[in-house]
């Protein structure tokens, strides 16, 4: 099946019929999505609807059970993180997941990983491959720190940041390894509207100069509508819509699904829970 | 007295039972033995003078006192006057000297009675006894007493004032530290190249010639702080950078040990190789050992690495230890006469006449110390350290970001395995003589104890936590008995006052200009 496959298929993610189970409880059930290159793909549902999971499945986290993952026309799911990340699969944490402890420069040069060369012995010789890919990849994580705004920061312990700060770390970080796949889970969480602003800029810029496919996770409504071009929802595991914003807008399964019988639409009730979150803060 | 209070009544007997408490295990004489020593430089003290009897009982007061009255400045708090300040230390010293006089009367009491104390306590032999009496009749003796403790809780308590009220950090180290930061010498040493360049020649010279300046005694524990440095810092790649806690690091240390000690020596098998083939085959089979520990853990999260090092450690010591293989590993009795390196020719026609054979060998350890100190160094500032560090932050994330890490895990172990057996070839060569006594765990809890005590993680930590965990220990070698009770108390004191050791581990930091060009980073970020 693979050998056949053409390397560039038209969508650069493909999932079929993927399961997972934890105990009793089916996180992702049958969840089948095609990913076309160079969009921004999001996917929205309630909390605990299997979201992240879903996520977690793609980048090799959690075994699926049942299903296929294809990247670019290849079967994926099996295979360690750490591979995944070599293929061009880059993501981001909902709780944001850092090396706290090192320097803000470090981090990024450790998302560069997958395209490194030299190895221990080079390090201790300092052979010209070795100077030379530290030369470079530090001088590319200067310019990623400056693309997401962080150039001031570099040799900062990347814990002190202020937390949009460490969000957008968190990206330039994912983009040190060139990859093909950015999967952002909830990368405006906890931001105010102006730092989101910012945000949908920067996914913006992704795509559009950097040529990235991203799957975005995001409960901010206004940001999900205004960048995506095609939306999924999932609730309790389960894929109810897709389509495009003006189709989820509208649609009816969806709003029944999280509603009820309700009149009020998808968007208002996301703007009430964002509100009520504020509140309880 | 208005300004007293109940608070310096307790710190007053609190200073009392520690008094106490020292005289009964004989330690206040012990101490006072060893600064007589010290102060003194005689060769040694059979029985401590009254003076320095009486100094150890003053400086306990005046630290009591000392932080008693430090602690009254807290932030929101009015400051206390020095009057109130003189006064508390004045409460302090008056009541802790009338209980520790009152003790000694009743013991001296007893004494010229004919009572056999020793008999209840172990310590307080009748010459114990006469010391801590100062050799007087007892009402001068109480005299004695309370002149000591008072005038040291008072001088500490006027010494805290001090501090306090003229804004000093009370803090000794950050203090130190920012009198380094603002000297202007230090800024200009190290701002000016040139100067920096000359500094460090110094420093060279200062190491090159510091085998010839140390005493036989001083050169045999250099050695031994400096193998163990070079222990910590291949513990330090495992522990520190790559995060995984080892048990049973001495299981590489007596491997390399061991094997070079049975290709050098006569016996048991008679091989008698020379010193750099027997290193080398050392270091082999040392890192071989690496690998057998380290692939069974690779894919495995958690402190497996713990666990398996310290039931490796143990089944090399049983081996060693067996009589069964006595043939082989020399058993019990251990092996003698292990190879030491040949010097080079060029030294004897250099200095005339070879070099003593400890000198020479605490170049070698020096030249390896510095070696092992070069690989570290690059390994940790590398593509490679840095990794290991990620593991360390989060294991999960840093596999997601693409480090392999269980080939990293693996490759921290071997490094870190081989350099333990170059410290154990080293120690073997050293000494001549190794057995199982050399290869206990507590070689693994000392060498874990450098780097904590140094700062996990850090090169520089490494050779202080040595020199602490080995070096210390010889210096307070006067204490005799008390040695390790004092040792345990400086290093408990120190994870309170530095947790994160010594010389913590330090970011270096890296500069780039950003080229502010969205075409190269696109350059840049093609897949
Ligand atoms: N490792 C796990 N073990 C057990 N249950 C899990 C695990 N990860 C997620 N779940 C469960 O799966 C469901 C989906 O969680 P998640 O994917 O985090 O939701 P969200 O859509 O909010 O990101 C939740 O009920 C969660 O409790
Ligand atoms: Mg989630």
């Amino acid at each position: 099946m693979t050998e056949k496959t053409p390397k560039r298929t038209q969508h650069i993610l493909e999932t079929e019929d993927i399961i997972i189970n934890f105990g009793g409880l089916t996180a992702v059930n049958n969840v089948n999505v095609k990913v076309p290159y160079q969009s921004i793909f999001s996917i929205i549902g309630p909390n605990g609807a299997g979201k992240t999971t879903f996520f977690n499945c793609i980048s090799g986290f959690y075994k699926i059970d049942s299903g296929t993952v294809f990247f670019q026309g290849r079967p994926i799911n099996g295979i360690p993180t750490d591979e995944v990340a070599n293929l061009g699969i880059s993501r981001t944490y909902q709780n944001i997941r850092l090396f706290s402890s090192m320097s803000v420069i470090e981090n990024i040069l450790i998302g560069q990983q997958p395209r490194l060369r030299s190895n221990s012995v080079d390090a201790i010789f300092q052979t010209y491959r070795n100077r030379r890919e530290e030369k470079q990849s530090i001088q590319k994580a200067a310019n990623l720190l400056d693309f997401v705004g962080l150039s001031g920061y570099a040799n900062e312990l990347s814990r002190n940041l202020p937390y949009g700060a460490q969000r957008r770390l968190e990206i330039a970080r994912a983009l040190g390894n060139n990859p093909h796949l950015l999967l952002l889970d909830e990368p405006c969480a906890g931001m105010n509207p102006h730092e989101s602003d910012a945000m949908i800029e920067l996914i913006n810029t992704l795509r559009s100069e950097l040529k990235i496919t991203i799957i975005l996770i995001e409960h901010d409504m206004k940001v999900v509508m205004n960048i995506s071009d095609h939306i999924v929802v999932l609730d309790h595991g389960e894929k109810i819509a897709e389509g495009t914003p003006e189709v989820i807008r509208n649609d009816q399964r969806v709003i029944e699904a999280y509603l009820g019988s309700e009149t009020e639409t998808l968007v208002e009730k996301y703007a009430r829970r964002k509100n009520q979150g504020k509140q309880a803060e | 007295m208005k300004n007293t209070s109940a608070v310096a009544v307790r710190k007053g007997v609190l200073t009392a039972i520690i008094l106490i408490f020292l005289q009964l295990i004989n330690m206040t004489a012990a101490l006072g033995a060893m600064l007589e020593k010290m102060i003194t430089s005689a060769k040694s003290v059979k029985s401590v003078s009254p003076l320095f009897y009486g100094v150890i009982v003053a400086l306990v007061a005046f630290f009591i006192a000392f932080s008693f009255i430090r602690s009254l400045y807290r932030p929101g708090k009015p400051k206390p006057t020095p009057l109130y300040c003189l006064g508390e230390s004045l409460v302090i010293g008056l009541v802790s000297g009338v209980l520790i006089a009152a003790l000694n009367a009743l013991i001296s009491t007893l004494n010229a009675n004919g009572v056999k104390i020793r008999t209840y306590l172990d310590m307080m032999a009748p010459d114990a006894i006469k010391t801590a009496a100062f050799g007087r009749e007892i009402p001068v003796m109480i005299g004695i007493y309370l002149a000591l403790t008072i005038a040291g809780a008072l001088l500490g308590g006027l010494i805290a004032w001090i501090i306090k009220s003229t804004g000093q950090p009370a803090n000794a180290w950050a203090a130190l530290q920012r009198a380094i930061a603002e000297n202007h010498t230090i800024r200009f040493i190290r701002r000016n190249k040139i100067v920096r360049i000359l500094v460090i020649i110094a420093i060279l010279i200062f190491v090159f010639a510091l085998p010839f300046i140390l005493s036989p005694y001083g050169i045999s524990i250099l050695g031994l702080v400096l193998i163990y440095a070079v222990l910590g810092l291949g513990l330090n790649l495992i522990v520190g950078l790559s995060g995984q806690l080892v048990f049973g690091f001495v299981a590489f240390y007596a491997i390399g040990a061991y094997t070079f000690a049975l290709l050098t020596a006569p016996k048991p098998l008679g091989l008698e190789f020379s010193f750099p083939i027997a290193f080398l085959v050392a270091l082999a089979i040392s890192g071989l050992s690496g690998v057998i520990v380290g692939l069974p853990i690779m894919n495995l999260r958690g402190d497996y690495l713990a666990i398996v090092t310290l039931g490796f450690a143990e089944i090399i010591r049983s081996l060693v230890n067996s009589n069964l293989l006595a043939d082989f590993t020399g058993g019990p009795q251990g092996i003698k006469d292990i190879g030491q390196p040949r010097q080079p020719g060029f030294i004897e026609s250099l200095i005339g006449k070879p070099m003593p054979e400890n000198i020479y060998f605490l170049y070698v350890i020096m030249i390896f110390f510095a070696v092992t100190l070069y690989i570290v160094y690059r390994l940790q500032y590398s593509r490679v350290g840095r990794s290991w560090e990620a593991m360390r932050e989060d294991e999960t994330v840093a596999q997601a970001c693409g480090v392999a890490t269980s080939y990293y895990k693996v490759l921290a172990v071997i490094i870190g395995a081989v350099i333990a057996g170059a410290a154990g070839a080293l120690y073997a060569s050293r000494n001549t003589y190794i057995g199982p006594g050399d290869f206990v765990f507590m070689v693994s809890v000392n060498s874990l104890a450098v780097i904590v005590v140094g700062g996990m993680g850090s090169i520089p930590g490494a050779l202080i936590g040595a020199f602490i965990i080995k070096g210390v220990p010889e210096l307070l070698r006067d204490l005799e008995n008390y040695r390790m009770v004092v040792f345990g108390v400086l290093l408990i004191a120190m994870m309170i006052i530095r947790p994160e050791g010594l010389l913590p581990i330090r970011r270096k930091k890296i500069y780039a200009e950003p080229d502010k060009d969205l075409e190269i980073l696109k350059k840049e970020l093609k897949p």
